[in-house]
């Protein structure tokens, strides 16, 4: 009785650090659903834009002796720029009908990015410098870890901000608008390619919070960690409902409890490959994600 | 001499791997799992040869069969739905299958020695060629056989029907699906038969290379795959040949002395390509110049 209540606990704690860890996927997950909803094309060289962000963070806390915040406001503004940089280069001069072109030329983008990482950090892991060390509440027998619990709390704090922006301002009406009927945006007066590329800045800015509060969870930063940032940022979005915001948290918040829960009973190596079948469980019998209405196929 | 000749093998070998994902960049639909279908090609066939001690020509059939059977599972579930979804189930299959490689451990002890597949150590005992008393040479015309098998069959449906079908469902859909044409029957067909191409090709690659390590088939692998057909364009089989003598010829055996800076210029290229020759290489325009000069 005392062990399985002890294991009933400690699968309680481990789902718990899941939820709080996979709002880093949830903003990941928005800002592909952001773009996929503004030009219905996929970008992947997102997720490395996200960790080139967190990198600048980290230079500047290392040159400057930056406080923690400012390490985090750093790694979002760069990561805003880089968003603009991959609209302008990856989508911006392609015909909008060629899918194959801007998704291959966001694939060359993001190993791009993966090379300059490389080369400037020798390829080598580095320290990110921790939150808040010693916070650590205790309530009954869970235990909650202060450094997570700071990171989901940026997580709500940018996605209330980036629905406000969406729902309540001029900006964000004219990026739904364009979402919805981009001929019919333009007819209005609307630029399109002003518009996206402010888009995509949004998402690269939400990018840039989600790669330094994955490098500050984690404790380190590493090039190896974009490709599979990259992919549970895809599967967060296709598990929540291609272009769905509320879907794509939930999903987040979901695959991190979900991967947390089977490293503490399969281990790392592991890991991974029962997220991938999570998507496959997804694909078969929910194809249009959690919130899906209607099945729509094309 | 022995340079050259792994030169030509290996540019045999990118060349299948950017043909198998030919077909389905024909049906407009990007699949970024050639990698994975390539790493299991090549350890069935490995595994067929050095544990089960197979003649190579029916594990190199094996290993294209496997392969063809998952492309089928994978296509089934991510073609039904919209073509993004193909794009994140295929970068998610292929990692799965480095996973599942990376923790796969197979030993047995033949004569003595401990032979098969050790998990991140990898899989090193695939001397089929040496074993058999096979020049480099042989080895070469071997591989190049297929090259060309699979060259012709792919010349081959361009021409016929089934090449116009693949590139009516690319060009639209909504007109592909309106004069009676299965959309995902063709998508997944395209799919299977690029599973085939890549375990075949994967199959050789194992007994040329004759060591296998999961680094060797990451999402970098299924990004040649694919980036070969785009920037050699979709009119002809030539344009990756083409592309895959540029790239693997000149971009990482001819730019050696720049070192590792090379990466960095094949996203270079992929991304000045797509902007500027968003159809690749020899598009229209391209096929255009070369008409009129051979005519001239």
């Amino acid at each position: 009785m005392e062990d399985f209540l002890y294991e009933a606990v400690e699968i309680i704690q481990t789902i718990w650090d899941g939820i709080l860890f996979g709002s880093t996927y949830a903003l990941i997950g928005i800002g592909f659903t952001l773009i996929f909803g503004a030009m219905g094309k996929l970008n992947m060289a997102y997720a490395a834009a996200a960790i080139a962000g967190a990198y600048v963070g980290l230079a500047v806390s290392m040159f400057f002796d930056a406080p923690i915040i400012m390490v985090f406001a750093v790694s979002a503004t760069f990561s805003t720029f880089m968003g603009y940089l991959v609209y302008q280069s990856c989508f911006r001069f392609i015909p909008t009908n060629n899918h194959l072109a801007a998704l291959m030329a966001s694939v060359g983008g993001l190993f791009l990015i993966d090379e300059i990482i490389v080369h400037t950090t020798l390829g080598s892991p580095m320290n990110f410098p921790a939150l808040f060390e010693d916070a650590y509440f205790e309530i009954g027998p869970f235990g909650i870890r202060g450094d997570l619990l700071f990171v989901f709390f940026i997580g709500i704090v940018s996605t209330v901000l980036l629905l406000y922006v969406l729902y309540k301002t001029r900006l964000g009406m004219a990026t739904r608008a364009v979402a919805q009927q981009d001929v019919a945006a333009q007819l209005c007066g609307i630029n399109i390619h002003r518009t996206n590329s402010i888009t995509f800045s949004i998402a690269g800015f939400l990018g840039g919070i989600a790669g330094a509060m994955t490098a500050a969870a984690v404790g380190i930063l590493s090039p190896v960690m974009t490709v599979p940032l990259t992919i549970k940022g895809l599967i967060v979005t296709v598990i929540g409902g291609l272009g769905s915001i509320p879907g794509a948290i939930i999903a987040g918040l979901f695959v991190g409890a979900f991967e947390n829960f089977f490293l503490y009973i399969r281990g790392i190596d592991e890991r991974d490959m029962y997220v991938v079948g999570l998507l496959f469980i997804f694909l078969i019998f929910r194809p249009n994600g959690i919130f899906s209405k209607t099945i729509n196929r094309d | 001499m022995d340079f050259y000749l792994n030169l030509i093998n290996t540019i045999g070998i990118h060349t299948m791997l950017g043909l198998s994902a030919y077909l389905l960049l024909q049906t407009g639909q990007l699949s970024l799992a050639q990698a994975g279908f390539f790493a299991v090609g090549s350890y069935t066939a490995a595994i067929l040869t050095v544990i089960f001690q197979w003649n190579i020509i029916p594990s190199v059939l094996a290993a294209m069969l496997v392969s063809g059977f998952l492309a089928f599972l994978v296509g089934f579930p991510a073609l039904r739905v919209k073509g993004l979804m193909l794009v994140v189930a295929t970068i998610a299959f292929s990692e799965f299958v480095r996973m599942f490689f990376y923790n796969l451990k197979w030993r047995v002890t033949r004569n003595g020695e401990e032979i098969g597949p050790d998990g991140t150590m990898g899989f090193a005992e695939i001397r089929y060629f040496s074993d058999n008393g096979w020049s480099n040479l042989e080895v070469t015309f071997f591989l190049w056989a297929f090259v060309i098998l699979i060259m012709g069959f792919i010349w081959w449906s361009d021409q016929s029907r089934t090449g116009a079908v693949l590139r009516a469902v690319g060009e639209d859909e909504l007109a592909a699906s309106s004069v009676g044409i299965n959309l995902t029957v063709v998508k997944v067909s395209a799919m299977t038969a690029g599973g085939f191409i890549a375990g075949l090709s994967g199959g050789l690659y194992a007994h040329q290379v004759t060591s296998l390590d999961h680094h060797s088939f990451t999402v970098l692998l299924g990004t040649f795959a694919i980036a070969y057909p785009i920037l050699g364009g979709l009119s002809n089989v030539f344009g990756t040949l083409v592309a895959v003598i540029f790239i693997q010829g000149l971009l990482v055996e001819g730019l050696r002395f720049i070192g590792d800076w090379r990466m960095i210029l094949f996203g270079i290229l992929i991304v000045l390509a797509m902007n500027f020759k968003p159809l690749g290489l020899f598009d229209k325009q391209t096929m255009d110049i070369i008409k009129k000069a051979v005519r001239v």
